[in-house]
Protein backbone atom coordinates (compact mmCIF):
# COMPACT_ATOMS: atom_id res chain seq x y z
CA UNK A 1 0.00 0.00 0.00
CA UNK A 2 1.37 3.60 -0.61
CA UNK A 3 0.79 6.13 1.12
CA UNK A 4 0.55 10.06 -0.08
CA UNK A 5 1.06 12.74 1.81
CA UNK A 6 -1.86 14.90 1.14
CA UNK A 7 -0.07 18.40 2.16
CA UNK A 8 -0.56 21.35 0.30
CA UNK A 9 1.48 24.22 1.61
CA UNK A 10 0.49 27.55 0.09
CA UNK A 11 2.75 30.43 -0.94
CA UNK A 12 1.43 34.22 -1.18
CA UNK A 13 2.51 35.94 -4.08
CA UNK A 14 2.63 39.77 -4.68
CA UNK A 15 0.43 41.00 -6.58
CA UNK A 16 2.00 43.95 -8.71
CA UNK A 17 2.56 45.78 -6.00
CA UNK A 18 -0.60 46.53 -4.29
CA UNK A 19 -0.66 43.53 -1.58
CA UNK A 20 2.19 42.85 0.72
CA UNK A 21 3.84 38.79 0.42
CA UNK A 22 2.20 37.10 3.19
CA UNK A 23 2.64 33.49 4.05
CA UNK A 24 -0.70 31.19 4.65
CA UNK A 25 -0.77 28.95 7.46
CA UNK A 26 0.65 25.49 6.84
CA UNK A 27 -2.28 22.79 7.10
CA UNK A 28 -3.00 21.87 10.83
CA UNK A 29 -3.44 18.21 9.77
CA UNK A 30 -1.53 15.80 7.26
CA UNK A 31 -3.80 12.82 6.31
CA UNK A 32 -2.69 10.19 4.12
CA UNK A 33 -4.77 8.15 2.17
CA UNK A 34 -4.10 4.81 0.10
CA UNK A 35 -4.05 5.08 -3.77
CA UNK A 36 -3.36 2.95 -6.47
CA UNK A 37 -2.20 4.89 -9.59
CA UNK A 38 -3.98 8.32 -8.21
CA UNK A 39 -2.21 11.03 -6.33
CA UNK A 40 -3.92 13.49 -4.70
CA UNK A 41 -3.14 16.74 -3.49
CA UNK A 42 -5.74 19.15 -1.87
CA UNK A 43 -5.91 20.11 1.84
CA UNK A 44 -9.69 18.26 2.22
CA UNK A 45 -10.47 20.88 5.14
CA UNK A 46 -13.81 19.95 7.26
CA UNK A 47 -16.83 21.71 5.78
CA UNK A 48 -14.72 22.22 2.79
CA UNK A 49 -16.92 22.79 -0.84
CA UNK A 50 -15.95 19.68 -2.89
CA UNK A 51 -16.81 19.94 -6.47
CA UNK A 52 -15.06 18.01 -10.04
CA UNK A 53 -15.52 19.63 -13.38
CA UNK A 54 -15.95 18.05 -16.82
CA UNK A 55 -16.92 19.50 -20.13
CA UNK A 56 -17.65 18.06 -23.72
CA UNK A 57 -18.82 14.35 -21.96
CA UNK A 58 -21.38 13.04 -23.31
CA UNK A 59 -20.38 11.17 -26.23
CA UNK A 60 -20.63 7.45 -24.72
CA UNK A 61 -17.11 6.41 -26.31
CA UNK A 62 -15.19 4.01 -24.26
CA UNK A 63 -12.67 7.08 -23.47
CA UNK A 64 -15.83 8.68 -21.43
CA UNK A 65 -16.21 6.10 -19.63
CA UNK A 66 -12.73 5.49 -18.23
CA UNK A 67 -12.56 9.15 -17.05
CA UNK A 68 -15.95 8.43 -15.10
CA UNK A 69 -13.86 5.50 -13.69
CA UNK A 70 -11.17 8.15 -12.71
CA UNK A 71 -13.79 10.64 -11.18
CA UNK A 72 -15.42 7.25 -9.24
CA UNK A 73 -11.67 6.36 -7.96
CA UNK A 74 -10.79 9.83 -6.77
CA UNK A 75 -13.62 10.22 -5.14
CA UNK A 76 -13.17 7.76 -2.44
CA UNK A 77 -10.10 9.51 -1.41
CA UNK A 78 -11.55 13.30 -2.18
CA UNK A 79 -15.48 12.64 -1.79
CA UNK A 80 -16.89 15.41 -4.00
CA UNK A 81 -20.58 16.06 -3.33
CA UNK A 82 -21.08 18.21 -6.75
CA UNK A 83 -20.25 17.83 -10.47
CA UNK A 84 -20.29 21.13 -13.05
CA UNK A 85 -20.96 20.02 -16.30
CA UNK A 86 -19.91 22.41 -18.41
CA UNK A 87 -21.81 21.66 -21.98
CA UNK A 88 -22.18 18.92 -24.88
CA UNK A 89 -23.74 16.75 -22.22
CA UNK A 90 -25.49 14.63 -24.82
CA UNK A 91 -24.15 14.69 -28.00
CA UNK A 92 -25.74 13.51 -30.60
CA UNK A 93 -29.52 13.42 -30.52
CA UNK A 94 -31.37 13.42 -27.29
CA UNK A 95 -33.32 9.61 -27.16
CA UNK A 96 -33.60 7.93 -24.05
CA UNK A 97 -30.80 5.51 -25.05
CA UNK A 98 -28.44 8.43 -25.87
CA UNK A 99 -29.02 9.52 -22.10
CA UNK A 100 -28.58 5.90 -20.59
CA UNK A 101 -25.37 5.17 -22.93
CA UNK A 102 -24.01 8.90 -22.42
CA UNK A 103 -24.85 9.76 -18.96
CA UNK A 104 -26.31 7.39 -16.36
CA UNK A 105 -24.46 4.49 -17.35
CA UNK A 106 -21.05 6.20 -16.90
CA UNK A 107 -21.33 7.99 -14.10
CA UNK A 108 -23.95 5.42 -12.08
CA UNK A 109 -21.34 4.86 -9.21
CA UNK A 110 -21.27 8.44 -8.87
CA UNK A 111 -25.35 9.10 -9.42
CA UNK A 112 -25.72 6.00 -7.12
CA UNK A 113 -23.31 7.71 -4.40
CA UNK A 114 -25.42 10.48 -3.94
CA UNK A 115 -23.14 13.19 -6.10
CA UNK A 116 -25.29 15.79 -8.11
CA UNK A 117 -24.78 17.03 -11.54
CA UNK A 118 -25.44 20.48 -12.24
CA UNK A 119 -25.32 21.35 -16.15
CA UNK A 120 -24.83 24.13 -18.33
CA UNK A 121 -25.97 23.75 -22.03
CA UNK A 122 -23.45 23.21 -24.55
CA UNK A 123 -24.29 24.00 -28.29
CA UNK A 124 -24.82 20.01 -28.77
CA UNK A 125 -27.11 19.63 -26.34
CA UNK A 126 -31.57 20.35 -27.05
CA UNK A 127 -32.33 23.10 -24.66
CA UNK A 128 -35.13 20.59 -23.45
CA UNK A 129 -32.18 18.59 -21.45
CA UNK A 130 -33.18 21.29 -18.81
CA UNK A 131 -36.37 19.01 -18.11
CA UNK A 132 -34.21 16.12 -17.00
CA UNK A 133 -34.02 16.00 -13.37
CA UNK A 134 -30.54 13.84 -13.89
CA UNK A 135 -28.63 17.60 -14.60
CA UNK A 136 -30.56 19.46 -11.51
CA UNK A 137 -31.91 22.27 -13.83
CA UNK A 138 -34.92 22.73 -13.26
CA UNK A 139 -36.22 23.47 -16.43
CA UNK A 140 -34.20 26.52 -16.50
CA UNK A 141 -31.72 27.30 -19.38
CA UNK A 142 -29.54 29.11 -16.70
CA UNK A 143 -29.70 29.12 -13.09
CA UNK A 144 -27.82 29.43 -9.71
CA UNK A 145 -27.38 28.03 -6.53
CA UNK A 146 -25.30 28.01 -3.39
CA UNK A 147 -22.83 25.76 -2.10
CA UNK A 148 -21.33 26.80 1.17
CA UNK A 149 -19.56 30.25 0.84
CA UNK A 150 -19.70 29.61 -3.14
CA UNK A 151 -22.79 30.85 -5.33
CA UNK A 152 -22.63 29.08 -8.86
CA UNK A 153 -24.08 30.82 -12.09
CA UNK A 154 -24.32 28.02 -14.59
CA UNK A 155 -24.71 29.81 -18.31
CA UNK A 156 -26.60 28.98 -21.42
CA UNK A 157 -24.07 30.62 -23.70
CA UNK A 158 -25.65 29.09 -26.73
CA UNK A 159 -28.04 32.52 -25.86
CA UNK A 160 -27.05 35.18 -24.66
CA UNK A 161 -29.92 37.17 -25.06
CA UNK A 162 -31.19 40.82 -22.92
CA UNK A 163 -33.29 38.42 -20.44
CA UNK A 164 -30.31 36.47 -19.30
CA UNK A 165 -28.08 39.32 -19.23
CA UNK A 166 -30.96 40.68 -16.76
CA UNK A 167 -30.98 37.92 -14.87
CA UNK A 168 -27.30 37.37 -14.18
CA UNK A 169 -26.99 40.65 -13.56
CA UNK A 170 -29.59 40.96 -10.89
CA UNK A 171 -28.09 37.68 -9.35
CA UNK A 172 -24.60 38.87 -9.32
CA UNK A 173 -25.87 41.90 -7.59
CA UNK A 174 -28.07 40.22 -4.77
CA UNK A 175 -25.36 36.90 -4.01
CA UNK A 176 -23.48 37.56 -0.99
CA UNK A 177 -21.47 34.44 -0.86
CA UNK A 178 -17.89 34.84 -0.56
CA UNK A 179 -16.99 32.96 -3.82
CA UNK A 180 -18.62 33.67 -7.03
CA UNK A 181 -18.01 31.05 -9.61
CA UNK A 182 -19.81 31.38 -13.36
CA UNK A 183 -19.40 28.11 -15.77
CA UNK A 184 -20.82 28.19 -19.52
CA UNK A 185 -19.85 26.33 -22.72
CA UNK A 186 -17.83 29.21 -24.52
CA UNK A 187 -14.37 29.89 -23.20
CA UNK A 188 -13.96 33.91 -23.13
CA UNK A 189 -10.91 33.49 -22.90
CA UNK A 190 -9.04 30.28 -25.19
CA UNK A 191 -6.15 29.15 -27.25
CA UNK A 192 -7.56 25.78 -28.60
CA UNK A 193 -8.81 25.83 -32.01
CA UNK A 194 -12.20 27.85 -31.49
CA UNK A 195 -10.76 30.57 -30.05
CA UNK A 196 -11.59 33.24 -27.62
CA UNK A 197 -15.67 34.20 -27.25
CA UNK A 198 -15.07 37.92 -27.82
CA UNK A 199 -18.78 39.01 -28.53
CA UNK A 200 -19.79 36.92 -25.66
CA UNK A 201 -17.11 38.21 -23.64
CA UNK A 202 -17.98 42.21 -24.21
CA UNK A 203 -20.72 41.73 -22.44
CA UNK A 204 -19.99 39.08 -19.78
CA UNK A 205 -16.61 40.42 -18.89
CA UNK A 206 -17.88 43.94 -17.62
CA UNK A 207 -20.68 41.74 -15.59
CA UNK A 208 -17.83 39.93 -13.69
CA UNK A 209 -15.54 42.73 -13.09
CA UNK A 210 -18.62 44.71 -11.58
CA UNK A 211 -19.99 42.18 -9.43
CA UNK A 212 -16.79 40.52 -8.63
CA UNK A 213 -16.87 37.29 -9.94
CA UNK A 214 -13.95 35.22 -8.96
CA UNK A 215 -13.78 31.61 -10.69
CA UNK A 216 -14.93 31.04 -14.68
CA UNK A 217 -15.12 27.22 -16.11
CA UNK A 218 -16.07 26.43 -19.61
CA UNK A 219 -15.83 23.76 -22.31
CA UNK A 220 -16.46 23.51 -25.99
CA UNK A 221 -12.35 22.93 -26.74
CA UNK A 222 -11.76 19.16 -25.68
CA UNK A 223 -8.41 20.19 -23.66
CA UNK A 224 -7.43 22.12 -20.72
CA UNK A 225 -6.07 25.34 -21.01
CA UNK A 226 -5.74 27.62 -17.30
CA UNK A 227 -5.87 31.08 -18.19
CA UNK A 228 -3.26 33.05 -16.85
CA UNK A 229 -5.71 35.34 -14.73
CA UNK A 230 -7.63 38.16 -16.54
CA UNK A 231 -8.07 41.33 -15.07
CA UNK A 232 -8.12 39.69 -11.74
CA UNK A 233 -10.28 36.85 -12.83
CA UNK A 234 -9.56 33.07 -13.14
CA UNK A 235 -10.30 31.14 -16.11
CA UNK A 236 -10.30 27.28 -16.51
CA UNK A 237 -11.26 25.27 -19.69
CA UNK A 238 -11.73 21.96 -19.17
CA UNK A 239 -13.82 20.49 -22.30
CA UNK A 240 -11.89 16.69 -22.52
CA UNK A 241 -14.63 14.62 -20.59
CA UNK A 242 -15.56 12.96 -23.60
CA UNK A 243 -13.24 13.08 -26.20
CA UNK A 244 -9.79 15.18 -26.83
CA UNK A 245 -7.91 16.95 -29.66
CA UNK A 246 -3.68 16.62 -29.16
CA UNK A 247 -2.06 19.83 -30.11
CA UNK A 248 -4.88 21.56 -30.38
CA UNK A 249 -3.34 24.41 -27.72
CA UNK A 250 -1.84 26.97 -30.03
CA UNK A 251 0.56 29.57 -28.65
CA UNK A 252 -1.32 32.57 -27.79
CA UNK A 253 0.52 34.14 -24.77
CA UNK A 254 -3.13 33.82 -22.88
CA UNK A 255 -1.92 30.19 -21.37
CA UNK A 256 -0.95 29.85 -17.82
CA UNK A 257 -0.90 26.04 -17.80
CA UNK A 258 -2.54 23.56 -20.36
CA UNK A 259 -3.07 19.94 -21.24
CA UNK A 260 -4.20 18.81 -24.83
CA UNK A 261 -2.69 14.90 -24.73
CA UNK A 262 -5.73 13.17 -23.72
CA UNK A 263 -8.94 13.14 -21.93
CA UNK A 264 -8.94 15.00 -18.60
CA UNK A 265 -11.53 16.43 -15.68
CA UNK A 266 -11.20 18.89 -12.82
CA UNK A 267 -11.24 18.29 -8.90
CA UNK A 268 -11.69 21.39 -6.82
CA UNK A 269 -11.56 22.21 -3.31
CA UNK A 270 -13.02 25.39 -1.95
CA UNK A 271 -12.16 26.49 1.78
CA UNK A 272 -12.23 29.96 3.21
CA UNK A 273 -10.72 31.93 1.04
CA UNK A 274 -8.49 29.48 -0.84
CA UNK A 275 -9.42 27.58 -3.75
CA UNK A 276 -7.38 24.83 -4.78
CA UNK A 277 -7.78 22.71 -7.95
CA UNK A 278 -6.42 19.68 -9.49
CA UNK A 279 -6.76 18.18 -13.43
CA UNK A 280 -6.54 14.59 -13.93
CA UNK A 281 -6.15 13.13 -17.14
CA UNK A 282 -7.77 9.85 -18.22
CA UNK A 283 -5.08 7.45 -16.93
CA UNK A 284 -4.95 9.58 -13.40
CA UNK A 285 -1.95 11.82 -14.16
CA UNK A 286 -2.11 15.14 -12.46
CA UNK A 287 -1.58 17.29 -15.17
CA UNK A 288 -2.18 20.95 -13.45
CA UNK A 289 -2.68 21.70 -9.78
CA UNK A 290 -2.45 24.80 -7.82
CA UNK A 291 -4.45 27.07 -5.22
CA UNK A 292 -6.27 30.35 -5.57
CA UNK A 293 -6.30 33.24 -2.76
CA UNK A 294 -9.35 34.90 -2.98
CA UNK A 295 -8.09 38.63 -1.26
CA UNK A 296 -10.19 40.97 -0.12
CA UNK A 297 -8.48 44.79 0.08
CA UNK A 298 -9.90 47.62 0.62
CA UNK A 299 -7.23 49.72 -1.55
CA UNK A 300 -8.25 48.46 -4.89
CA UNK A 301 -12.18 48.99 -5.40
CA UNK A 302 -11.53 49.09 -8.82
CA UNK A 303 -11.26 45.08 -9.00
CA UNK A 304 -14.48 45.17 -7.24
CA UNK A 305 -12.39 44.63 -3.48
CA UNK A 306 -10.93 41.58 -4.56
CA UNK A 307 -7.48 40.26 -5.54
CA UNK A 308 -6.26 37.19 -6.74
CA UNK A 309 -2.83 35.66 -6.23
CA UNK A 310 -2.15 31.82 -7.38
CA UNK A 311 1.05 29.99 -7.09
CA UNK A 312 1.58 26.15 -7.99
CA UNK A 313 1.91 23.50 -5.43
CA UNK A 314 5.05 22.98 -4.77
CA UNK A 315 5.06 19.45 -4.04
CA UNK A 316 3.83 18.49 -7.46
CA UNK A 317 6.25 16.58 -8.93
CA UNK A 318 7.83 17.56 -12.18
CA UNK A 319 7.22 14.95 -14.48
CA UNK A 320 3.19 15.88 -13.94
CA UNK A 321 4.05 19.56 -15.07
CA UNK A 322 6.86 19.19 -17.79
CA UNK A 323 3.76 19.67 -20.33
CA UNK A 324 2.83 22.86 -18.36
CA UNK A 325 6.17 24.01 -18.26
CA UNK A 326 6.71 23.50 -21.91
CA UNK A 327 3.27 25.37 -22.73
CA UNK A 328 4.76 28.63 -20.76
CA UNK B 1 -65.69 47.97 -84.95
CA UNK B 2 -67.47 48.39 -81.34
CA UNK B 3 -64.82 45.59 -80.32
CA UNK B 4 -61.56 47.74 -81.17
CA UNK B 5 -63.32 50.83 -79.40
CA UNK B 6 -63.31 48.31 -76.69
CA UNK B 7 -60.18 47.11 -76.71
CA UNK B 8 -59.20 50.78 -77.36
CA UNK B 9 -60.75 51.57 -73.80
CA UNK B 10 -59.33 48.63 -72.10
CA UNK B 11 -56.04 49.09 -73.10
CA UNK B 12 -56.15 52.96 -71.89
CA UNK B 13 -57.75 52.34 -67.99
CA UNK B 14 -54.72 49.40 -68.07
CA UNK B 15 -52.24 52.22 -68.83
CA UNK B 16 -53.92 54.63 -66.17
CA UNK B 17 -53.96 51.49 -63.63
CA UNK B 18 -49.93 50.78 -64.77
CA UNK B 19 -49.15 54.89 -64.42
CA UNK B 20 -50.99 54.71 -60.75
CA UNK B 21 -49.34 51.67 -59.24
CA UNK B 22 -46.00 53.13 -60.32
CA UNK B 23 -46.87 56.45 -58.95
CA UNK B 24 -48.01 54.64 -55.62
CA UNK B 25 -44.36 52.59 -55.77
CA UNK B 26 -42.45 55.69 -56.35
CA UNK B 27 -44.24 57.19 -53.46
CA UNK B 28 -43.57 54.31 -51.09
CA UNK B 29 -39.71 54.30 -52.25
CA UNK B 30 -39.41 57.83 -51.51
CA UNK B 31 -37.15 58.43 -48.38
CA UNK B 32 -39.03 58.37 -44.77
CA UNK B 33 -38.09 60.81 -42.32
CA UNK B 34 -36.36 60.19 -39.13
CA UNK B 35 -39.96 60.50 -37.23
CA UNK B 36 -41.53 58.26 -39.59
CA UNK B 37 -39.07 56.10 -39.63
CA UNK B 38 -39.74 55.44 -36.10
CA UNK B 39 -43.03 55.37 -36.27
CA UNK B 40 -42.65 52.45 -39.54
CA UNK B 41 -40.07 50.67 -37.19
CA UNK B 42 -42.07 50.90 -34.54
CA UNK B 43 -45.53 49.63 -36.61
CA UNK B 44 -43.21 46.66 -37.89
CA UNK B 45 -42.16 45.71 -34.31
CA UNK B 46 -45.70 45.70 -33.16
CA UNK B 47 -46.77 43.72 -36.22
CA UNK B 48 -43.50 41.39 -35.65
CA UNK B 49 -45.18 41.30 -31.65
CA UNK B 50 -48.74 40.49 -32.55
CA UNK B 51 -47.61 37.69 -35.04
CA UNK B 52 -45.25 36.03 -32.58
CA UNK B 53 -47.91 36.36 -29.82
CA UNK B 54 -50.58 35.12 -31.57
CA UNK B 55 -47.64 31.51 -32.32
CA UNK B 56 -47.34 31.22 -28.99
CA UNK B 57 -51.04 31.47 -27.59
CA UNK B 58 -51.36 28.17 -30.40
CA UNK B 59 -48.31 26.72 -28.62
CA UNK B 60 -49.90 27.39 -25.13
CA UNK B 61 -53.20 26.55 -26.05
CA UNK B 62 -52.02 23.15 -27.77
CA UNK B 63 -49.34 22.32 -24.72
CA UNK B 64 -52.49 22.70 -22.22
CA UNK B 65 -53.87 19.59 -24.06
CA UNK B 66 -50.65 17.73 -23.07
CA UNK B 67 -50.03 16.26 -19.41
CA UNK B 68 -47.65 19.34 -18.12
CA UNK B 69 -43.81 19.04 -18.40
CA UNK B 70 -42.28 18.86 -15.26
CA UNK B 71 -38.26 18.07 -14.58
CA UNK B 72 -38.40 14.23 -14.84
CA UNK B 73 -35.63 11.76 -14.42
CA UNK B 74 -36.96 10.10 -17.36
CA UNK B 75 -35.66 11.35 -20.77
CA UNK B 76 -38.70 9.19 -22.58
CA UNK B 77 -41.24 11.59 -21.29
CA UNK B 78 -39.56 14.71 -22.07
CA UNK B 79 -38.67 12.92 -25.96
CA UNK B 80 -42.35 12.44 -26.13
CA UNK B 81 -43.96 15.74 -24.72
CA UNK B 82 -41.51 16.97 -27.48
CA UNK B 83 -42.80 14.99 -30.24
CA UNK B 84 -46.50 14.96 -29.34
CA UNK B 85 -46.44 18.97 -29.14
CA UNK B 86 -44.59 19.29 -32.50
CA UNK B 87 -47.37 16.73 -34.19
CA UNK B 88 -50.14 18.80 -32.41
CA UNK B 89 -48.34 22.71 -33.78
CA UNK B 90 -47.63 20.81 -36.81
CA UNK B 91 -51.28 19.47 -37.53
CA UNK B 92 -52.55 23.08 -36.65
CA UNK B 93 -50.39 24.96 -39.10
CA UNK B 94 -49.95 22.58 -41.89
CA UNK B 95 -50.47 25.17 -44.19
CA UNK B 96 -47.57 27.71 -42.70
CA UNK B 97 -45.64 29.09 -45.41
CA UNK B 98 -42.49 31.35 -44.90
CA UNK B 99 -43.49 34.88 -44.42
CA UNK B 100 -46.22 34.29 -42.32
CA UNK B 101 -44.23 35.87 -39.02
CA UNK B 102 -41.00 37.38 -41.25
CA UNK B 103 -43.33 38.80 -43.58
CA UNK B 104 -41.55 41.12 -46.45
CA UNK B 105 -41.63 44.55 -44.43
CA UNK B 106 -40.51 42.58 -41.06
CA UNK B 107 -38.19 40.59 -42.98
CA UNK B 108 -36.61 43.96 -44.92
CA UNK B 109 -36.13 45.42 -41.32
CA UNK B 110 -34.71 42.47 -39.53
CA UNK B 111 -31.92 42.60 -42.61
CA UNK B 112 -31.38 46.16 -41.81
CA UNK B 113 -30.85 45.05 -38.05
CA UNK B 114 -28.80 42.10 -39.17
CA UNK B 115 -26.28 44.13 -41.63
CA UNK B 116 -25.51 46.84 -39.11
CA UNK B 117 -24.36 43.75 -36.57
CA UNK B 118 -22.34 42.42 -39.60
CA UNK B 119 -20.69 45.51 -41.42
CA UNK B 120 -20.46 47.29 -37.83
CA UNK B 121 -17.81 47.52 -35.34
CA UNK B 122 -18.51 44.05 -33.77
CA UNK B 123 -18.46 42.31 -37.08
CA UNK B 124 -15.50 40.21 -36.90
CA UNK B 125 -16.59 39.18 -33.29
CA UNK B 126 -19.99 38.31 -34.61
CA UNK B 127 -18.52 36.34 -37.49
CA UNK B 128 -16.28 34.26 -34.55
CA UNK B 129 -18.86 33.59 -32.78
CA UNK B 130 -21.16 31.66 -35.47
CA UNK B 131 -17.87 30.06 -36.50
CA UNK B 132 -16.85 28.67 -33.21
CA UNK B 133 -20.76 27.39 -32.74
CA UNK B 134 -19.68 24.54 -34.97
CA UNK B 135 -21.66 26.00 -38.15
CA UNK B 136 -24.23 23.38 -40.10
CA UNK B 137 -25.47 23.41 -43.58
CA UNK B 138 -28.80 21.83 -43.84
CA UNK B 139 -32.19 22.58 -45.30
CA UNK B 140 -34.98 23.78 -43.60
CA UNK B 141 -38.63 23.81 -43.98
CA UNK B 142 -40.95 25.93 -42.29
CA UNK B 143 -43.16 23.64 -39.45
CA UNK B 144 -40.61 20.93 -40.13
CA UNK B 145 -38.56 20.00 -37.18
CA UNK B 146 -34.86 20.73 -36.40
CA UNK B 147 -33.00 17.79 -37.26
CA UNK B 148 -32.17 15.98 -34.01
CA UNK B 149 -28.64 15.90 -33.06
CA UNK B 150 -27.42 18.52 -35.48
CA UNK B 151 -25.48 21.61 -33.13
CA UNK B 152 -27.43 24.67 -32.70
CA UNK B 153 -25.41 27.17 -33.72
CA UNK B 154 -24.84 29.74 -31.34
CA UNK B 155 -26.32 33.46 -31.61
CA UNK B 156 -23.53 36.16 -31.53
CA UNK B 157 -25.21 38.05 -28.30
CA UNK B 158 -24.38 41.65 -29.72
CA UNK B 159 -27.01 40.68 -32.25
CA UNK B 160 -29.33 39.09 -30.03
CA UNK B 161 -29.35 42.89 -27.99
CA UNK B 162 -30.69 44.22 -31.21
CA UNK B 163 -32.95 41.97 -32.37
CA UNK B 164 -36.60 42.48 -30.97
CA UNK B 165 -37.07 40.51 -28.13
CA UNK B 166 -38.64 37.12 -27.66
CA UNK B 167 -40.93 35.44 -25.18
CA UNK B 168 -39.31 32.51 -23.86
CA UNK B 169 -41.19 29.89 -26.01
CA UNK B 170 -39.30 30.35 -29.16
CA UNK B 171 -35.48 31.49 -29.87
CA UNK B 172 -33.93 33.12 -33.00
CA UNK B 173 -31.12 30.57 -34.75
CA UNK B 174 -28.40 31.05 -37.34
CA UNK B 175 -28.26 28.24 -40.04
CA UNK B 176 -25.91 28.37 -42.05
CA UNK B 177 -27.20 32.38 -43.72
CA UNK B 178 -30.30 31.76 -42.86
CA UNK B 179 -32.17 33.20 -39.82
CA UNK B 180 -34.78 31.14 -38.37
CA UNK B 181 -37.15 31.49 -35.64
CA UNK B 182 -37.43 28.28 -33.42
CA UNK B 183 -39.92 26.70 -31.35
CA UNK B 184 -37.76 25.28 -28.13
CA UNK B 185 -39.86 22.62 -26.78
CA UNK B 186 -41.59 21.20 -29.87
CA UNK B 187 -38.31 21.96 -31.46
CA UNK B 188 -39.62 22.88 -35.30
CA UNK B 189 -38.97 25.91 -37.15
CA UNK B 190 -41.44 28.88 -37.33
CA UNK B 191 -40.09 30.56 -40.03
CA UNK B 192 -37.08 31.40 -41.83
CA UNK B 193 -35.57 34.33 -43.35
CA UNK B 194 -33.25 33.19 -46.29
CA UNK B 195 -30.11 34.61 -47.02
CA UNK B 196 -30.40 36.66 -43.46
CA UNK B 197 -26.98 36.91 -42.84
CA UNK B 198 -24.54 38.58 -45.33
Amino acid sequence: MRRFILFVPFIALTWSGWVSPALSPPPKSVPTLSAESQELFLPLRPNSVRFAVMGDNGTGHRKQYEVAQQMVGYRQKFPFEFVLMLGDNIYGPDTPLGFHKKFERPYKALLDGGVKFYAALGNHDDPNQCFYKGFNMNGRKYYAYTKGNCRFFALDSNYMDPEQLEWLEKELRNAGSAWKICYFHHPLYSSGRHGSATDLRTLLEPLFLKYGVNVVFSGHEHLYERIKPQKGIYYFTSGAAGHSRRGDIRKTGLTAAGYDQDLSFMLVEITGDELYFLSISRIGKTVDSGVIQRRVTSHVSELSGQLWLAAPIPDLPKRQIRKVEALH
Amino acid sequence: MKSRIWISCLLLCLCDEITFLLGAGTVRREPISEAGQVNEDTRLLKDFSDRVQAYVKLHKRLEASLPPLKPTPDPAKIVSHQQALAKKIQAARQDAKPGSIFTPDITERFLRLIRNEFQGPNASHARATLRQGEPVKIRLGVNAGYPKGVPLTTVPPTLLLNLPRLPPEVEYRIVDHELILRDIKANLIVDIIPKAIP
